[in-house]
């Protein structure tokens, strides 16, 4: 790189974790920022160790725009990486960071791509406009309520007539994501409350009423595809698919895996290679025709029956990339796709094309969560008092957990997600990487207490049941 | 039953907080030349539409955010050594000595007074919609609520789940959370008037406004 960045990481936890690493082996300097209520949070430390006392900033949101320019300004930051969350999808956050007066480096695409593709509804329509499948439903956000229920019902006799003996509906918050403000309609007698109640959530988390109606496809999987282009728009690649299907009940990601199926050890009921090279293929007609120019994730739901129907675009980098990163070569290098990101977000070419892109061997991602699966897997709180692995070659653990004991705790925040850990482990073939997993579980130390005493609860036991049934059908 | 007298007396006893002057984001201060020792005011009118005394203006992003006092009361400290410096969230600007008012003293004395709902656990607080639009439009001493009734949305981590009153039936006296602000585990989130406390409470702001002599 020409000129020397810095880069301001809006975002904490793990992905700052993990972007103050790439930085470093960019050789890029970095300013990091925390609140009052992450101060002993990994990813503050990390920046003190790594940058010290000035690469760290005090702030009073993560989701206050005017604070993260100053502190980019008073650190002389030239870039901002936004990790994912927070303001990495808000294409008016992504125009002001490049077209204020003292201009930065947006590290994600360009603002009106984000515009194009962070609508659900736009990105619906392009994709319908280029013979891309897309789920039955609204292409438009409703206010309505007898409209919404008219869309309903319409869907609830279209799964009927397909021969869905029990269709069922999906209402989302138009501005939602990433699992947030959905709810399924069994009956279209509770259709309106269930509405009602979106449309509040909707409001009060988004400040937009709008709300998707669409069929709720059953036995599905959820596949992705990682797309990375540089700022030329013009030669994106793609670096495979992620099956993300094991979910939590409230549809959050538990467990991924790359590639997204793996015919060589399962059967489908379909040809499941010439599946991932549609998926890929549309994909990468979608970010050639918007001209995208950084990283993003096409998703995807794949029906028993081999049918794919594009659910959605994110304009970001995910939780889950370093499990596509985990199977891929570069000429047959390992990559690491935030450093890619960086390199490409500050104006680098990509460098290369498909063809120096080759995928070996199996990876599996473990999200450790504080929760309680037995109870709706609602979000644990306590302190956490030993957490600890066996370090192994297959293994990378990413976290923002500090080393911690029974004498000195770690707190988690309310505020933010539980998430504690992301494992990712490699293995030659899925028979491999699934053993690796459970011995990885199996040694994983992870105790801690509430405030009334009771043990730390964690998803662990989900994520080993898990599995046993990576990459299948339910 | 709690003894109002000796509650009294110890809030008599020190009749003032002091409340510590916070940076509320980051960004460059500049002071506005106050001293210790002056008198400040807080936020007057009926909709608390005239500011209080400007304390510092905090600049970031070309825009300046004054840093008014928040109550009245005397400037303890004034850190004015941070004067053109860029603070980080947080930071203490100054420390201001609020001497109580009447008003404050009988929300402090109804706290021990009312029965109230507090927080399971450390969340963001919602009144259910219905609820919420009964308080926005006629104010919270119209709801009545029975044990069991579901009251509140609690959302912490991206999830919201319905939380049920617990306690005696009665109006909402007081409510003690503000939207979109975390609420402690155990911090009350209400206030409950029941019926046959109404004269217990009626009681305790009379004496308050018979006793209390406010020092400003």
């Amino acid at each position: 790189m020409e000129k020397k960045h810095k880069v301001l990481i809006a975002n904490r936890g793990e992905i700052a974790v993990r972007i103050m690493q790439a930085c470093r082996r960019l050789g890029l300097d970095f300013v990091a920022v925390y609140t009052a209520g992450d101060a002993s949070s990994g990813h503050v430390r990390l920046a003190r160790e790594l940058g010290g006392e000035r690469a760290l900033y005090r702030i009073s949101s993560y989701h206050d725009a005017n604070e993260l320019l100053s502190v980019a300004d008073a650190a002389e930051a030239t870039a901002v990486h936004p990790g994912y969350g927070f303001f990495a999808e808000d294409f008016r956050f992504a125009r002001r960071v490049t077209e204020r007066d003292r201009r930065l480096v947006f590290i994600g695409p360009s603002w009106r791509v984000i515009r194009e593709l962070g609508d659900k509804i736009n990105t619906k329509r392009l994709a319908r406009s280029l013979g891309v499948p897309t789920v039955p439903g609204s292409d438009r956000p409703i206010y309505d309520e007898l409209e919404a229920e008219k869309v309903a019902r319409s869907l609830f006799d279209f799964q009927l007539q397909q021969g869905v003996t029990q269709p069922l509906v999906l209402v989302k918050a138009s501005a939602g994501g990433g699992g947030m403000g959905i709810e399924e309609v069994y009956d279209i007698d509770v259709f309106r409350s269930v509405y009602r109640r979106i449309r509040n959530y909707a409001m009060r988390q988004f400040k937009d009423e709008g709300v998707l109606i669409e069929q709720r496809i059953r036995d599905f999987n959820h596949l992705e595809v990682q797309i990375v282009s540089d700022r030329t728009g013009k030669r994106p690649v793609h670096f495979g698919t992620r099956n993300c299907s094991i979910q939590s009940t409230g549809l959050q990601k538990r467990l991924e895996v790359a590639p997204g199926f793996d015919p060589s050890s399962i059967e489908y009921g379909f040809d499941a290679a010439a599946l991932l090279e549609s998926i890929t293929s549309h994909s990468l007609a979608m970010a050639r025709k918007v001209g995208y120019d950084n990283v993003g994730t096409w998703e995807w739901i794949v029906t028993r029956e081999g049918h794919p129907f594009l659910m959605e675009v994110n304009t970001r980098i995910q939780v889950e990339n370093g499990v596509s990163a985990s199977i891929a070569r570069v000429r047959g290098e390992q990559v690491d796709l935030i450093a890619e990101q960086l390199r490409v977000g500050l104006g680098q070419p990509l460098g290369y094309g498909q063809e120096d892109i080759s995928f070996e061997g199996v990876g599996v991602e473990y999200r450790i969560i504080a929760e309680d699966p037995a109870a709706g897997f609602t979000p644990w709180v306590g302190d956490i008092e030993r957490f600890e692995w066996e370090s192994r070659p297959w293994l990378t653990l990413h976290t923002h957990v500090p080393p911690v004991s029974p004498e000195e705790p770690y707190s988690i925040p309310t505020e933010f997600d539980p998430n504690l850990a992301l494992a990712i482990l490699w293995g030659k073939d899925l028979a491999e990487v699934r053993e690796r997993g459970l011995n990885f579980l199996d040694s994983l130390r992870l105790e801690g207490h509430d405030a009334k005493g009771s043990p730390l609860r964690s998803d662990v036991d989900f994520l080993r049941a898990g599995t046993a049934r990576i990459l299948r059908f339910s | 039953m709690i003894d109002i007298s000796s509650l009294l007396e110890s809030i008599k006893a020190e009749p003032y907080t002091e409340l510590s002057v916070r940076a509320p984001h980051t960004g460059v201060v500049r002071f506005e030349g106050l001293q210790p020792g002056q008198r400040v005011n807080g936020p007057g009118g009926e909709w608390k539409e005239v500011p209080g005394t400007l304390i510092a203006t905090i600049t970031r992003e070309n825009n300046p955010k004054p840093v008014a006092a928040a109550d009245k009361g005397v400037i303890q400290a004034i850190h004015t050594g941070l004067d053109g410096k860029f603070v980080e969230a947080g930071a203490e600007l100054g420390v201001l000595r609020h001497y109580l008012s009447r008003d404050e003293v009988v929300r402090m004395l109804l706290r021990e007074s009312l029965s109230l709902f507090c927080a399971p656990e450390r969340a963001k607080y919602y009144f259910v919609p219905d609820i919420d639009k009964k308080v926005k439009i006629s104010g919270s001493r119209t709801v009545s609520v029975q044990d069991g009734m579901e009251l509140f949305i609690a959302s912490r981590m991206k999830r919201e789940i319905p939380l049920c009153y617990t306690g005696p039936e009665g109006i909402i006296y007081e409510v003690y959370f503000n939207q979109n602000e975390n609420v402690d585990t155990g911090s009350p989130l209400i206030g409950v008037c029941p019926p046959d406390q109404r004269g217990v409470i009626e009681d305790v702001i009379a004496r308050v406004q018979m006793e209390w002599v406010e020092m400003e």
